[in-house]
């Protein structure tokens, strides 16, 4: 029973718009209020590159000379002790030397979309200095099993200690080592289990994960713990294996989906806050105090009974839903990334509604000249406009590129990734073709069965 | 339908008054008497400064930024003021230089670029270096901190500060007038646990009376709850005692009472429930008041029927209750998340697997 002229009004990707936006972004300087984002040019410069990979442009955008001058500049970021910088604005250049170098070191995100930037141009990464990147990892890490930004020369690890680097550190782990666990040319690994356990103390009362023990749950750092362990090869067990004993996370999967289908919600934008803040549905007789409840509550869906399939009609207010990233927060672009993600690695993406979301992103925060902003009527900007891109891509939007949300990359990509000589040689690829690759387990596990529901008891048992 | 435009074009009409309050209103009014003593000016309002033509940096050399080529990714339309100082900055840190000066500069780059991680490093270099005072810097930090409300940095080099000064006093002022402008700010409740920890707070009246206020305040803070749990749970290593869970029951309940669609509290008082290893059908007759499956029209709360769902599905021979439970949520009160509890109801068939 929708208003028919909204039906008129079909929802749909702006493609050429957002080939437009993008292509802005690669070929001319960004607009001087991203100087803020100064230190996180190798963000923008990923985001930039796949997201134009994403639409399918990204060959018709580059010649072959700016493709290589584009490699050559992430190469400049790289650091002669190993790792990158994410922008060259702490680079001294000649005068680079052992006193100064403490204001110019690797960093982890840095090194994360350098690499990733590179595997989408389509490089073979045979510059990069791996075996120092490797050993770098290590010295990444603390005691707790957290990692942080950058290393001074003392050893302290700088930076926060949530699993944003963490992420970041295991998939550089995965993108240069595979699922190669223990020592590797003499190089050791990272702590996995103290990792483990870092993550599982960060896991909330009400199931979402957050920075730190008693943390707030938050969707960016529950995306951010969930994707590394899928890198690590440490999500619990499908529901047909055994236990090994290895230490796994999450804990509690059933309490995390809980918490990820949570973030769904009604309330797009400040306004609709409004409504459960000082009106007079705030009050226990009405109970109407929350958005979805008003909106809900008071028109119940006479059809949803009648439905055969359990699957109510869409209400007219259903038609739009949008995601959050805490409890009690307004809906925000990026939170479809952060939230749907997580479900997708553990398998169960079919638990949200992916239409109304969609239908959300399209209607109310795509922009008119392309990109997304983060809600509605805001204008577009880099990061809400890769992530919005990104959900719909893993969504399966038709016209573009098959994804690897994790990774932030189109599948494409990540094949090359696992094609070059140097990887298949330490993954073990180029001797057997039916070597396990975990992150492609992890998405059969997504598109069939998905994770164990059951305690993570049965895993640790063993 | 009709009756949707109605409602909508309404809404507009009633809230404009306030959007337009909301646009006239200066963005970030000063929040309390605290801040103005140190409030610095605002960026708007700040000249341009540059150094090529200042005396005081006659003696250095800046040092321009290499792009990298020809074809620079993400590059920025730098101001010529940013430019420049940045080319400074580089040129200073080159040399390790560690003055009154490039305290300035810090502090310049800092204003157009909070997130130059190794600048705040640098920063907390100099202040050691030249001995500056730990609450002159403090103070200098509350107006900045104002100003980048999300930023990460700013609130590592504060956790150095007054770990270093060894003292929180002043600090939960502060903390009240960030909060002020933002309730919910991720990294202020983040730092707020962290001077609990780092000088022991948990028992401290006086925080679990503030953690109070904010719930009054807004019952949906789910930051405040979280922080409560902290305070309780978190400050008694995940097991607090009978006496002060039934504590937590007895005031979780009635701000659900107050507001029973607030999701906060019901997460809250089962995370109560489980660190005191309490079963969730203690709270079967207190779900119960919200929704009864017998009386289908008069659900005040879906956390109410989500959690008698879980209730029932873990008693054997209610099933039947359970399953009526999941289906009202997906298909009148909740439908939003139909999918989901569809799925839930999908998996009472199967041996225990509930939440």
């Amino acid at each position: 029973m929708a208003p028919t002229f909204f039906q008129l009004n079909d929802t749909q990707l702006n493609y050429a718009r957002h080939i437009k936006y993008w292509r802005r972004n690669l070929k001319t300087l960004l607009p001087h209020f991203y100087t803020s984002n100064d230190a996180n040019r190798m963000l923008l410069a990923l985001f930039t590159v796949s997201a134009l990979d994403i639409l399918g442009d990204l060959d018709a955008a580059l010649s072959a000379e700016e493709r290589q001058g584009h490699i050559d500049w992430v190469y400049s970021c790289q650091l002669p002790e190993g790792g990158f910088r994410p922008w060259p604005g702490s680079d001294f250049g000649k005068l680079r030397n052992e006193e100064n170098r403490i204001w110019d070191p690797a960093h982890i995100p840095g090194t994360f979309f350098a690499l990733l930037t590179l595997v989408v141009l389509q490089d073979d990464l045979e510059k990069v200095k791996k075996k120092e990147i490797l050993a770098w990892l290590v010295k990444m890490q603390r005691p707790e099993g957290s990692f942080g930004e950058t290393v001074g020369v003392d050893g302290y690890v700088h930076g926060g200690n949530d699993s944003r680097f963490g992420y970041m550190a295991t998939a550089i782990r995965w993108m240069l080592r595979g699922d190669l666990a223990g020592p590797y040319q003499g190089i050791p690994d990272i702590d996995v289990d103290s990792f483990v356990t870092c993550v599982r103390s960060s896991e909330s009362y009400d199931g979402g994960i957050s920075e730190a023990p008693y943390s707030e749950a938050h969707a960016g750092f529950t995306c951010c713990a969930i994707a590394a362990l899928c890198f690590l090869d440490r999500l619990p067990l499908p529901p047909s294996s055994k236990p090994d004993g290895v230490i796994r996370g999450v804990s509690n999967v059933p309490k995390t989906l809980h918490w990820l289908v949570s973030r769904q919600t009604l309330t797009l934008d400040e306004d609709d806050g409004l409504d459960t803040m000082n009106d007079e549905t705030d009050t226990s007789e009405t109970c109407h105090d929350a958005h979805t409840f008003v909106k809900l509550g008071a028109y119940p869906s006479v059809q949803a009974k009648s439905n055969t399939k359990g699957r109510p009609h869409i209400h007219y207010e259903l038609e739009w839903v949008g995601m959050n990233g805490r409890c009690n927060k307004t809906a925000d672009t990026c939170y479809a990334y952060w939230t749907c993600v997580p479900l997708q690695i553990l398998g169960y993406l079919d638990i949200v509604d992916r239409a109304p979301i969609r239908k959300w992103l399209l209607d109310k925060t795509q922009h008119i000249v392309g990109g997304f902003g983060k809600v509605t009527g805001d204008p577009p900007d880099m990061y809400h406009s890769f992530l919005g891109l990104m959900v719909l891509a893993m969504f399966g939007e038709t016209g573009l590129q098959e994804v690897d949300p994790a990774l932030c990359i189109t599948q494409k990509a990540k094949r090359h990734l696992e094609s070059l000589s140097w990887r298949r040689k330490i993954t073990g690829m180029d001797k057997a073709q039916n070597g396990t690759d975990k992150i492609q387990n992890g998405i059969d596990m997504a598109q069939n069965k998905g994770v164990s529901l059951a305690g993570d008891k049965t895993q640790m048992d063993a | 339908m009709a009756f949707n435009f109605i409602r909508a074009w309404l809404r507009t009409i009633f809230l404009s008054p306030y959007r337009l309050l909301r646009a006239l209103l200066p963005k970030y009014t000063t929040p309390s008497r605290y801040f103005e003593e140190t409030q610095v000016a605002s960026k708007s309002s700040r000249m341009p400064k540059f150094y090529h033509d200042d005396e005081a940096w006659a003696d250095m050399a800046p040092l321009p930024q290499d792009d990298g080529g020809l074809h620079p990714l993400a590059a920025i339309a730098y101001s010529d003021e940013y430019s420049e100082a940045m080319g400074y900055l580089r040129a200073a840190m080159a040399q390790n230089e560690f003055s009154e000066r490039v305290l300035g500069l810090t502090e310049h780059i800092i204003s157009m670029n909070p997130a130059h991680y190794t600048v705040w490093l640098y920063r907390a270099k100099i202040i050691a270096e030249i001995g500056r005072p730990l609450q002159d810097e403090i103070a200098w930090l509350n107006p900045t901190a104002l100003k980048h409300l999300k930023n990460y940095q700013i609130w590592h080099h504060r956790h150095t500060m007054i770990d270093a000064l060894g003292s929180p006093d002043g600090e939960p002022e502060f903390i009240s007038a960030m909060v002020e402008l933002d309730s919910k700010n991720y990294h202020v409740w983040s730092y707020r646990q962290w001077l609990v920890k780092r000088f022991d707070l948990f028992d401290k009246p006086e925080e679990l009376a503030w953690t109070h206020g904010m719930i009054e305040e807004d019952v949906r803070n789910n930051s405040a709850w979280n922080h409560r749990y902290y305070l309780v749970v978190g400050g008694r290593e995940g097991k607090p005692s009978a006496d002060i869970a039934n504590r937590e029951i007895e005031y979780t309940k009635a701000a659900i009472r107050k507001a029973p669609q607030n999701q906060s509290p019901w997460n809250y008082i089962l995370g109560i429930l489980r660190a005191a290893e309490l079963p969730k059908s203690t709270l079967k007759d207190f779900a119960t008041e919200f929704a009864d499956v017998q009386n289908p029209d008069h659900v005040h709360s879906s956390h109410a029927l989500d959690l008698l769902a879980d209730i029932y599905a873990e008693e054997e021979s209610s099933k039947e209750k359970a399953a009526k439970a999941l289906e009202l949520l997906a298909t009148k009160y909740d439908p939003i998340r139909a999918n989901y509890w569809n799925f839930r109801k999908g998996l009472l068939d199967q041996p225990k697997v509930a939440a």
